[in-house]
């Protein structure tokens, strides 16, 4: 399945060429998960990136629905 | 371990010993205390009885990095509870450099007279006539100021809305560039000051008498490991210097809770183009700076300098509160009109936060359509002019929504509710009930929580514990002087040890880990007394009534904490 993925804070500089009006497309199996776009995107554990669909902070084991739109994200802290 | 009192009506200064009562006691820390101790509760905030209080943090004018934050606290004639509003820049670290603990002003000048009040770098302090400043801009003020007294000035000062004693009005700072840029916004304190007689207060900075360090050693040691903790965590290193505060913009609208359109919506048509990625994006095409310091000791560079097509200075550091107030509530998609916003707010000196939800009521209410940038922007300077329809607005949301009869006024206690909406994140709705000062998102934000995935901010379980022990946590970090970011690095086992070691270090003592919850707690109960002291109830401690009732899209969701626990937050 086709996932429409934008990248968001500095996950974006991990992909050559991105452009965030464009986002990217990723493929993947049927039935993967959060935590396997998340390895497809080559971010590192240790960014702490959490994926937004359709207004949720998914968990990484989550599946991803078909049509989906990702919104990979940085944790901030606001205040 | 000095005092500095200013009484204004007598025109006299006296500089003392920190009193016993508020030894160990810095930032929000003592002014709140301070405030609860020497202001009466019920007096007029405008008036001669309330004391404005200048407080640098424990740590501040060490060499800790990123201390620079001062607290200003008084009674808020905003929201008429007991208020600490805290900025960063440069000031905090000249007064620590001097062993300043505290200016207070007190009194009221008798005939509508302006001062200046100047620290120089021997710690001197003496009050100077300024009313040949009377209706200055901010911007102009400090240029004078630093042509006066030099570049190494740090300057805090109000602009016309100060003069003018609006329930808006804010106190400004200079960054490290002598911009006028950073606000101790909320809660009104630009008016106390202003009525109090006081244009500004200008330190030189460079002074040598900063108070002792206990143990140097230890305390070089914890800046180090201090220092590491925060170059590698991910925020503090990495999104904050290269987005600042307005990568929050992205997230926040991928949750569904970026009140739009005056908190009609939850996410903004056309929120990517303000977002931080945005501006970065334009300010490095125009040749700005997006890793700017802004502040004194500063390691994060989290501030930007947004730049017109020329190249040339609009504003300093564009914050996501901000881009959400004049851009998210009132349907501006344009960062160069966002940008004069923030630049007239500063300017003329009122909080960008309040001023943009004001615009934003009065655009809900019919007075202008949403989006329409150029009618925001005239409204906004129709605050500097002092008419009738701009001293409305200075005064804020509340003042407003009375104006025109409208009933979607997004405060709690006067002041308008930050860039979280209540209904699509539960636990800000709760922080906004229950601070001491009026909606407020750096009383105890839990967004970071909902992104950490330590929380569902649609469920409501969870919700009141983590407001409770984030506002415990912000009450205690406002004592340190440190910045929020830093302190959110610090969070890791590894930074608090390092943290609570320079503490130790600096005053020679032996807190423990649980002391720092029960510093927080302190200034927490010292603040709800004030209020309620003042009159305040738990009824005030209610989000306005919309937000029950109307459901936020996408989530069409409402707010779903009762009463009874929201009234169980301060269950202390």
């Amino acid at each position: 399945m086709k996932v429409r993925v934008n990248l968001y804070g500095t996950l974006s500089a991990r992909i050559p060429g991105y452009r965030q009006s464009q986002g990217i497309e990723v493929e993947l199996p049927e039935g993967a998960t959060i935590n396997d776009l998340l390895v497809r995107l080559r971010i590192p554990e240790s960014q702490k990136a959490v994926v937004a669909i359709d207004g949720r902070i998914r968990k990484a084991s989550d599946k991803i629905p078909g049509d989906a739109h990702a919104q990979v994200l940085q944790p901030i802290h606001g205040g | 371990m000095k005092f500095i009192r200013v009484n204004m009506s007598k025109k006299t200064i006296s500089v003392d010993d920190v009193p016993q009562a508020y030894l160990g006691l810095g930032g929000r820390g003592l002014t709140s205390i301070m405030i609860n101790s020497e202001v009466p509760p019920k007096c007029d905030p405008l008036g001669p009885d309330n004391k404005l209080i200048f407080a640098p943090g424990l740590l501040t004018g060490t060499p800790l990095v990123n201390t620079s934050r001062i607290s200003i606290g008084a009674k808020s004639p905003l929201t008429g509870t007991i208020k600490e509003s805290n900025a960063g820049g440069t000031v905090a670290a000249a007064l620590g450099h001097l062993g300043i603990t505290a200016i207070v002003v007190e009194g009221q000048a008798a005939d509508g007279g302006l001062s200046f009040l100047r620290i120089n770098r021997q710690g001197e302090a003496s009050l100077l006539p300024a009313q040949d400043y009377k209706g200055a801009r901010t911007y102009a003020l400090v240029k004078k100021i630093l042509e006066n007294y030099g570049e190494k000035t740090s300057v805090l000062c109000i602009g016309p809305a100060g003069e003018y004693q609006l329930a808006a009005a804010s106190i400004q700072a200079s960054d490290i560039d002598g911009h006028p840029c950073r606000a101790a916004g909320r809660g009104g304190l630009g008016a106390v000051m202003g009525a109090k007689g006081l244009k500004a207060i200008i330190v030189d900075q460079g002074g040598r008498s900063a108070d002792p360090i206990a143990d140097p050693a230890a305390f070089k040691a914890a800046n180090k490991v201090i220092v590491k903790v925060i170059k590698e965590h991910p925020m503090a290193g990495q999104v904050m210097p290269a987005l600042g505060t307005a990568g929050l913009v992205a997230p926040v609208n991928s949750m569904g809770a970026f009140p739009s359109y005056n908190a009609r919506k939850g996410v903004l048509e056309g929120w990517e183009k303000i977002s931080g990625e945005a501006m970065a994006e334009l300010i490095q095409k125009r040749g700005g700076n997006t890793t700017h310091v802004g502040c004194a000791q500063c390691i994060i560079h989290c501030s930007n300098e947004f730049v017109d097509e020329d190249g040339k200075y609009v504003t300093g550091s564009l914050e996501y509160e901000t881009i959400w107030a004049t851009g998210g509530m009132t349907g501006i998609v344009d960062l160069d009109t966002i940008a004069r916003l923030d630049y007239l707010c500063d300017d003329i000196g009122v909080d960008t936060m309040s001023t943009g939800v004001a615009v934003a009521v009065a655009m809900d209410a019919g007075y202008k359509a949403f989006g329409d940038g150029a009618a925001a922007i005239e409204m906004v300077e129709e605050i500097a002019k002092g008419s009738e329809f701009g001293k409305i607005l200075g005064n804020g949301p509340a003042a407003v929504g009375r104006h025109f009869n409208h009933s979607r006024v997004p405060v709690v206690k006067g002041q308008s509710i930050a860039a979280y909406d209540p209904r699509a994140m539960l636990g800000n709705g709760v922080t906004f009930a229950t601070s001491p000062m009026g909606a407020d998102h750096t009383a105890g934000n839990v967004v970071g929580e909902y992104l950490e995935q330590k929380l569902d901010p649609l469920n409501p379980a969870g919700q009141v514990e983590a407001s409770r022990n984030l506002q415990i946590a912000t009450a205690a970090a406002d004592c340190t002087g440190l910045c929020f970011m830093a302190y959110v690095a610090l969070g890791s086992p590894e930074g608090g040890a390092a943290l609570l070691k320079a503490i130790n270090a600096k005053f020679g003592i032996q807190l423990g880990p649980d002391d720092v919850p029960a510093l927080g707690l302190r200034v927490l109960k010292a603040e709800r007394e004030f209020n309620k002291k003042a009159g305040f109830t738990n009824q005030d401690d209610r989000l306005p009534s919309f937000f029950y009732e109307e459901p936020l899209p996408p989530h069409n969701t409402v707010f779903t904490i009762s009463d009874e626990e929201i009234d169980s937050t301060f269950d202390f």
